[in-house]
């Protein structure tokens, strides 16, 4: 019914409008529009787009059942134009219309929903804008402000004094406290205040000192030509008082001339000039001290400006080493002429002369070498007695062995001076050991006489000059003469040695029976490779006892058809270090000290109980004592072994040492040990 | 110590502790070193744990004996015993709980002692030594009960057979005496160089290893190292080993035997030598087995050298402790 009323307006409003308002508007009727006052736009506000949808529905079913209706008059045979389906077509048109309409509205519809968006979004794009210009005016006022803040005014870089210090010393004029107290920018404008003033009196002051220095340095202007005035008048003096010196004979002058020529020494031995000069006045009067040399080489060599540590342009001589080494382009030879400015030595050497008490002197000569800031020392020996009759002696006063480790481990042989490595890399010198036959030997001892210091390990600081000298100077001074006595008493005993003689001294005596039938035959000096090749000597070896810098010797004690073959290692630092002794002896067979526990008891009665053997101090006699022992022991071990054999006949060595006990303990070691007042052999 | 002391030391004695973890070594100048042996044979052992942990001078002469006892460790030295707690030791507290000294006659040298054992049955230690008699100290009350007199030349080795309370002793005099324990009287005397397989006239006659393991009796010295039939008082085998033996030791089915020249003898009971192991002394005079502890189960060698051996495979060297 609600349905069919709705049909009836619908159709209504068709017919009144009389065709599509597009039409109408097309032809220009707007009159008659606005006289009918019908506004559809008006019409679409009242109604319900749910609505609409609901009447679409409606006429496109009613179309439908009015279409199937029709299809059903006709095939039940109505004819075209018959009453029922003009009414069921009546009733279509109807519809059609209404659905016309609809379609209508809905595009008003939709025009005006567009037009409604576009209108929200012009809004939102100039509310956007807004919201833009309003947020970069916000960035823009965040950096004015940090602008401000980060402001740094100059007076921040200046250092002011503390505030309690301000007020103590400033005045109240400036301090104005009961202004600054509160308002910290009154306090910095008032210190700002106070720096001023403080600098200006500075200013000033430093104004008052300036003059005063000029002043001063006049007045001394005029001192020192008044004093070089003085100088001819002295000079006069001086000469006129030549002749009442020698007359007098005061070796002021020739002190004088020393010490003058000792200004041209470089520091080091300067330093090892004036030290080993103090020591010899003060402790040691039969040290003396002279220096040999080029003195106006010397001269020409401190003349010019050390400026520079370059090897090319250091001196006159080095200047004619140029030009050599123009005439001989080759490199091997430059490369020699290299080497030679490299190890220069200063044309001055200084040579101390220590004499002993037996009238034999030991003559050090030290050298400075230049451009590796090193010092060597050569050393020869000038007795009073002769002594070319030992063979065997020969190395034991040679320059090469006599200095060799007077501080442990200090050979001498390689540049104390890291620095050096380097230096010789550039010009391909290997090892300093090649030119120490040349040059002398850099040992330590000397580089500390020098001052001279070169700390081996980071931790150790850098001392200097003088007084690491003067530390070193007594020590060394007494090592040195204990090793050259030492070296000539060795000396000495060699030389009876080589005729089987051993030298033992009446307070020595005491140490050994009277009766010592062994002898030793044979004492000569060998090589380390002969003693390193011997095969009894290898564990002495293996324990790292037998170096390269230390002697090497063998000596046969022979009694009967026994030979005992005694290798020696010597250290350098003899007396200091005993000499070490490997047996073999040949008897019945060969046994070895390696072997037989009796021939190992005997190395160790000599070896390792030697502090018994020394004798008077220093000792002198240790080696010599040593080598008695050895023929003792030689004698013990021969007349107790075997007595128990069945062999027939008499024995080849009769027991004459008296002991208490032929064998002990488990490793049956025979009687070595002499006890003196008693005489007979016990065990250790 | 220096470096010439240590190349003339020898190793006389060693003993391991009762729980098996250090070993005491005595050496010619009269020390005992302590060893760590848990230390030397720890996986990140360095040559420092091969060093000793203690070392200390105990005698005057070379300590030619030590032996361990529940909780004391007893050395030997020139005529003096010590006695020292292992508990102190390895706390490194070196301090004798006693020393004692047997009573000797002579004046003019003090006699060393060569062996110890150790009487179980009734606390007692064996002493034997350059005296050529055997002193038994009661451990009980601390005195020297008894003496057994017969050998006439210095006593060098000790052996105990607990079942049949007997005590062994080998002499220089080339004689092994079997003595009763509990009366104190020689049993028997067999001379060792007169059987003319094991004498070596070259050597001589003295007898310096002895051990017994129930009815056998291994001893040598001068004469070869031979193996013996207690009850009938006949060798069985004789051991070709150049050289004398200082110790010996049965293991297992084998004999183990040191002695001059530089390695460890193992010999088949049948008389067979098996295999010479070489090791770092040029001769040797000590031999312990450590028993004690399963983890710690070595054989050390001592000698004419600052080094000790030690062979956890007893077919080769693992590493040396060093005075």
């Amino acid at each position: 019914m609600s349905s069919d009323a709705l049909k009836k307006r619908k159709s209504k409003v068709v017919r009144s409008e009389g065709g599509t308002p597009e039409m109408k508007r097309g032809r220009g009727e707007a009159e008659q529009q606005d006289v009918r006052v019908y506004n559809e736009e008006v019409e679409l506000d009242s109604r319900d787009p749910e609505q609409d949808f609901q009447q679409y529905k409606e006429s496109c079913e009613s179309l439908a059942t009015i279409m199937s209706e029709i299809q059903e008059l006709k095939a039940n045979g109505a004819k075209e134009g018959s009453a029922e389906v003009e009414q069921r077509r009546m009733q279509g048109c109807i519809h059609f219309m209404n659905l016309k309409k609809l379609n209508r509205l809905a595009h008003m519809r939709l025009k005006r929903g567009r037009d409604q968006t576009h209108d929200a979004k012009q809004k939102v794009d100039v509310l956007h804008l807004q919201l833009q210009n309003l947020l970069y005016e916000v960035m823009h006022l965040q950096k004015e402000i940090s602008k401000c803040l980060e402001f740094k005014s100059k007076h921040e870089e200046i250092d002011l004094v503390s505030e309690s210090e301000f007020y103590q010393e400033a005045p109240q004029e400036i301090s104005r406290p009961h202004l600054t107290k509160n308002d910290p920018h009154q306090l910095t404008l008032a210190r700002l205040d106070w720096e001023l003033e403080q600098r200006k009196r500075l200013a000033e002051k430093y104004k008052e000192s300036q003059s005063m220095k000029e002043k001063i340095q006049n007045s001394i202007e005029v001192k020192k030509e008044h004093l070089t005035s003085l100088q001819p008048g002295l000079n006069a003096i001086m000469q006129a008082s030549v002749p009442v010196q020698e007359y007098l004979s005061m070796p002021f002058e020739q002190a004088q001339i020393q010490t003058e020529v000792a200004r041209h020494l470089p520091p080091a031995l300067y330093v090892l000039f004036v030290q080993a000069n103090a020591y010899g006045q003060a402790c040691d009067k039969n040290l003396s001290v002279s220096i040999s040399g080029d003195v106006d080489e010397a001269k020409a060599l401190s003349k010019p400006p050390e400026d520079s540590q370059d090897d090319e342009s250091d001196s006159d001589a080095e200047e004619e080493q140029e030009k050599t080494k123009r005439r001989r382009p080759t490199t091997g030879g430059q490369l020699d002429d290299k080497r030679k400015e490299m190890l220069k030595r200063h044309p001055l050497s200084l040579c101390l002369d220590l004499k002993c008490k037996d009238g034999s002197i030991l003559h050090l000569h030290f050298y400075y070498l230049m451009n590796l800031n090193i010092m060597t020392v050569k050393a020869k020996v000038s007795t009073s007695t002769d002594l070319t009759s030992a063979i065997s002696a020969g190395d034991l006063l040679k320059s090469d062995t006599l200095l060799s480790c007077l501080y442990s481990s200090d050979q001498g042989r390689e540049t104390p001076n890291p620095a050096n490595r380097y230096q010789f890399d550039k010009v391909g010198i290997v090892t300093f050991a090649d030119y120490v036959e040349e040059l002398g030997h850099p040992y330590m001892w000397v580089q500390s006489l020098g001052g001279l210091h070169f700390p081996k390990d980071s931790s150790e600081g850098v001392s200097v000059g003088s007084s690491l000298s003067a530390s070193h100077m007594e020590n060394t001074m007494k090592l040195l003469r204990g090793r050259l006595q030492a070296r000539l008493a060795l000396h000495k005993q060699f030389a009876s040695l080589e005729h089987s003689i051993i030298p033992v001294s009446s307070e020595c005596q005491h140490l050994f029976p009277a009766k010592i039938i062994s002898r030793l035959a044979r004492w000569t000096t060998i090589t380390q490779e002969e003693y390193m090749e011997l095969p009894y000597t290898r564990h002495v070896a293996d324990a790292g006892l037998a170096k390269e810098s230390d002697l090497y010797f063998m000596s046969v004690v022979e009694r009967g058809t026994a030979r005992l073959q005694a290798a020696l290692v010597m250290s350098p630092r003899y007396p200091e270090i005993s000499p070490l002794f490997s047996l073999s002896l040949s008897w019945k067979g060969e046994r070895t000290g390696r072997t037989d526990d009796n021939l190992r008891a005997m190395e160790s009665e000599i070896n390792v109980f030697k502090n018994e053997l020394q004798g008077p101090r220093p000792g002198h006699q240790l080696l010599t004592n040593q080598i008695s022992r050895l023929c003792v022991c030689l004698d013990v071990y021969l007349e107790t072994e075997g007595q128990d054999d069945s062999v027939e006949g008499p024995r080849e060595f009769p027991r004459e040492k008296m002991c208490l006990r032929t064998v002990r303990g488990p490793n049956r070691l025979k009687p070595f040990k002499y006890n003196h007042p008693q005489g007979f052999f016990s065990h250790r | 110590m220096g470096p010439v002391e240590l190349l003339h030391m020898s190793v006389f004695s060693q003993s391991f502790s009762p729980c098996g973890r250090f070993l005491a070594a005595g050496n010619s100048y009269g020390e005992i070193a302590v060893f760590s042996l848990s230390a030397a044979l720890s996986p990140d052992a360095t040559a420092l744990s091969q060093k000793p942990v203690l070392t200390f001078t105990a005698h005057e002469g070379p300590v030619f004996s030590l032996l361990s006892t529940d909780c004391h460790l007893m050395s030997a030295g020139n005529g003096e015993i010590s006695c020292w707690s292992w508990s102190d030791l390895t706390k490194k507290n070196v301090k004798p709980l006693w020393t004692k000294r047997p009573n000797y006659k002579s004046s003019l040298e003090i006699p060393e002692i060569n062996a110890m054992v150790l009487n179980t049955r009734d606390n007692s230690l064996v002493v034997g030594g350059g005296d050529n008699n055997i002193h038994i100290l009661d451990l009980e009350h601390g005195i020297f009960k008894t003496v057994l007199q017969g050998h006439s030349d210095y006593v060098h080795c000790l052996s105990l057979r607990e079942r049949e309370a007997e005590i062994l002793s080998g002499g220089e005099d080339g004689a092994v005496r079997m003595w009763d324990s509990r009366t104190g009287q020689s049993v028997h005397c067999v001379e060792i160089y007169k059987y003319e397989s094991c004498a070596r006239p070259q050597y001589g006659k003295w007898i310096s290893c002895l051990t017994t393991d129930s009815d056998w009796m291994l001893c040598g010295g001068g004469p070869s190292l031979s193996l013996w039939h207690l009850r009938s008082l006949s060798p069985t085998s004789i051991f070709t080993l150049t050289g004398c033996q200082r110790q010996t030791s049965f293991y297992q089915d084998m004999i183990l035997a040191v002695g001059e020249g530089p390695s460890v003898a193992h010999c088949l009971l049948g008389g067979e030598v098996k295999a010479q192991i070489p090791c770092t002394p040029q001769s040797l005079n000590t031999l312990q087995l450590n028993t004690n502890s399963a983890e710690h189960r070595m054989l050390t060698v001592g000698g004419s050298s600052n080094h000790i051996d030690v062979f956890t495979n007893l077919s080769y060297r693992a590493f040396s402790l060093s005075f």
